[in-house]
């Protein structure tokens, strides 16, 4: 035991002190944070603060979609009203866009038996915020129109024009009913799978390039004559796994940090509104471990029967299998995580870590499925462990040639 | 007492037999050379005396005992593949293998330390190994495998790659680590470091035994038929009927004579041609000793 923990000793302090490790630790955080903070700026001035023109031959309507317009909170925006608008005010109004003096129009017709037509010309053919901001007031001020037009008051047009957001509620397992947001929860599951997957991959070759890197390198044989190839693979599993929690630990902290300002509370509202429970806390680093251990000692044995690394860089698309298979049914599982799919994926130990989390944010599955599902993973780690075990014990040894699938049979018997 | 023991040991790979059938037997204070042309067997093997890989048949004892791992904290390894993690300070890779040895830190600094010094290598103690020279890089992986004081020390041709003071140094400090009683097996391809060196020997060839013993008692079995003349003048003499191979190197030629070739008549025939500075009856070297069994196994 003494050696397995020198070695994880070594492979952990070699990997922390790299440049890679600092780059990505705190990188990410300042990435995530920036993100944040080019969102915060940004939507506080998203498709505002421009001066626009409304023309139309009904001055009553142009005035209606010019209150859709600078109402509600947005004060920066001017707009002009021309109505009632001719064809010379369309020429004027295309200059005043040529010369930059107004960014756009929203030019509206309604003919009495036909349908209203509306077109919106602007300097930029990309602006598709603005856009959406004029069909929606538009719309709602045709609407609004009309049906003060059927003898309604403007109050109650208002009224009746007005959407009804509907709010979610989920009945918890001890009865209790609680406010939810399903479109939060998905984001949730999908960013907590993102990382888990990230971080699995990531250390799970990881492991398998120090793997390589000790066998070009010729460490291995002075090493094998100082601790058994088990104490050898242990200690390098410890080691790059303990790098791992250590950067989720950091980023965790600094996430908590993050999500703490006040900016990340504007933006992190609503629909984004993510709130991680105590069960999610505990379950990532157990799911991270768990399938990190799966995936890096099925590459830590594929390494051993490699060469180089860009040999073991051809079996990286094979390595992102389950994390295909798993993103592959993320629908099913946020439409149903129940489902016989969603149930089914988050036990097969390959898919379990992401399918578990996708699950989660949407419903806490049964705590039986937890411990099957971790109890799967913990006889696949052992499985593979051990024909990885003899596969390392054999390949670190074997130079010169790349091993055919016979060979690595023979190699199996072998050890 | 024997420290290495290898009695019929025989390993094949697939198809192929690397070692057959081999015997012997290594004694504390004695410095033993493995040799033998390339692919003759000589890493399979110092492996197998190393637990790195097993014998299909027979049987390995370090230290009189069948092997066992925990004997191996006894010995000190240096590979043919030189190997040393690139991205660590030498220092703490040497503090991390005494460690791995069994010793506190603190003393396999201290011992690194000492070797270092020793090795007039101290300067590179604070270095990454990726800055060090190759030949610099062997010889932190040659203190690497004392740290642990070992009993038996192991080394695959220990002596490739390093410069003459280097090889000086290092045949210095194997013969000072011999006096103080360890067994020391070291393989190479050197016949000059092989016979100024070694107690005892074993040639392999073809994973077979050819040649073994120690090496004064090897040299006795063959006839003293060979001759060292220095020399100012003609060379004319080398084409002498006593004759049965010469090489001239500028003034300095070495020769072997046919059998019941006669010396003294050969002796008469270069004086009559030039001016005679030396005339030599010696052994052949173990070189030729070498290069002559080497090629009646091959012809056999």
């Amino acid at each position: 035991m003494r050696n397995v923990l020198l070695v994880a000793k070594r492979e952990y302090l070699e990997q922390v002190r790299g440049r890679a490790f600092k780059m990505t630790t705190f990188g990410v955080p300042l990435i995530f944070a920036a993100i944040l903070g080019i969102a915060f700026m940004s939507s506080r001035g998203l498709g505002s603060g421009k001066h626009l023109a409304v023309a139309s031959n009904d001055a009553l309507l142009a005035a209606e979609i010019k209150g859709q317009l600078v109402g509600n909170k947005d004060t920066k925006t001017k707009v002009d009203v021309v109505s009632p608008a001719t064809p010379g005010d369309r020429d004027t109004l295309v200059d005043e866009v040529k010369t930059k003096k107004i960014e756009g129009f929203l030019w509206v017709e309604t003919l009495q038996g036909k349908p209203a037509k509306a077109t919106y010309t602007s300097q930029s053919s990309g602006d598709f915020i603005t856009g959406a901001r004029m069909r929606e007031a538009v719309n709602h001020a045709l609407l609004d129109a009309r049906l003060q037009s059927g003898g309604l008051q403007h109050q109650a047009a208002e009224d009746l024009v007005k959407g009804i957001p509907v709010e979610t509620f989920q009945v918890k397992k001890d009865g209790a009913v609680v406010k939810s947001n399903a479109t939060a929860s998905f984001w949730k599951g999908y960013v907590m799978a993102i990382l888990l997957s990230m971080t699995t991959m990531v250390y799970g070759m990881n492991v398998a390039r120090s793997v390589i890197q000790e066998k070009t390198s010729r460490i291995f044989e002075v090493m094998l004559s100082i601790a058994k190839p088990a104490d050898m693979l242990a200690g390098k599993l410890i080691g790059v796994g303990a790098v791992g929690l250590t950067q989720i630990g950091i980023w965790l902290v600094a996430g908590a940090i993050i999500l703490g300002t006040p900016f990340a509370a504007t933006i992190l509202s609503g629909d984004y509104a993510v709130h991680v429970s105590a069960l999610e806390t505990v379950l990532f680093p157990v799911y991270f471990l768990l399938g990190y251990l799966l995936y890096s000692s099925r590459f830590a044995g594929l390494a051993a029967t490699c060469e180089t690394e860009q040999e073991l860089q051809m079996y990286m698309p094979l390595a992102a299998v389950p994390v295909w298979l798993s993103f592959s049914l993320i629908m099913v599982v946020m439409n149903d995580s129940n489902s016989a799919w969603a149930v089914g994926g988050s036990l097969f130990p390959p898919t379990a870590p992401i399918i578990m989390f996708l699950r989660m944010a949407s419903q806490v599955p049964p705590a039986w499925q937890f411990a099957v599902s971790i109890g799967l993973l913990v006889l696949s780690i052992v499985s593979v462990l051990w024909v990885s075990a003899k596969l390392y014990r054999v390949g670190i040894l074997m130079y010169g040639k790349r091993a055919t699938l016979p060979e690595l049979m023979r190699w199996l018997r072998y050890s | 007492m024997p420290v290495v023991e290898l009695a019929g040991v025989t390993k094949a790979y697939e198809s192929k037999v690397a070692v057959r059938d081999l015997s012997l037997s290594i004694e504390a204070g004695q410095m033993f050379g493995l040799l033998g042309p390339n692919g003759a067997g000589k890493t399979s093997s110092i492996r197998m005396m190393m637990g790195m890989t097993m014998p299909d048949s027979g049987t390995v004892k370090l230290f009189e005992k069948p092997f066992e791992r925990s004997n191996l904290d006894r010995v000190g390894y240096l590979p043919e593949e030189r190997g040393l993690y690139k991205k660590m300070k030498v220092l703490e890779q040497l503090v991390f293998f005494g460690q791995l040895h069994g010793l506190s830190a603190g003393d396999a600094e201290r011992k690194a330390t000492a070797w270092a010094k020793r090795l007039d290598i101290d300067e590179a103690l604070p270095k990454k190994t990726e800055e060090l020279s190759k030949g610099m890089q062997q010889k932190i992986q040659f203190i690497g495998s004392l740290l642990h004081d070992p009993g038996l020390i192991v080394m695959d041709e220990p002596f490739s790659g390093l410069d003459p003071v280097n090889a000086k140094l290092l045949e210095q400090t194997l013969l000072e680590l011999k006096d103080e009683g360890r067994a020391i097996v070291f393989s190479t391809h050197r016949m000059d470091q092989v016979e100024k060196l070694c107690d005892s020997i074993c040639l392999i060839n073809k994973g077979q035994a050819v040649l073994s013993g120690r090496v004064r008692e090897i040299k006795s079995r063959y006839e003293r038929n060979h001759v060292i003349v220095e020399f100012d003048g003609s060379a004319d003499f080398l084409a002498s009927s006593e004759i049965a191979e010469a090489q001239n190197y500028s003034g300095h030629a070495e020769i072997k004579l046919k059998p019941h070739g006669d010396a003294q008549k050969l002796l008469r025939e270069a004086s009559e041609k030039a001016k005679i500075y030396r005339f030599e009856m010696v052994e052949p070297s173990l070189e030729e000793i070498f290069i002559q069994t080497v090629g009646e196994s091959v012809d056999a």
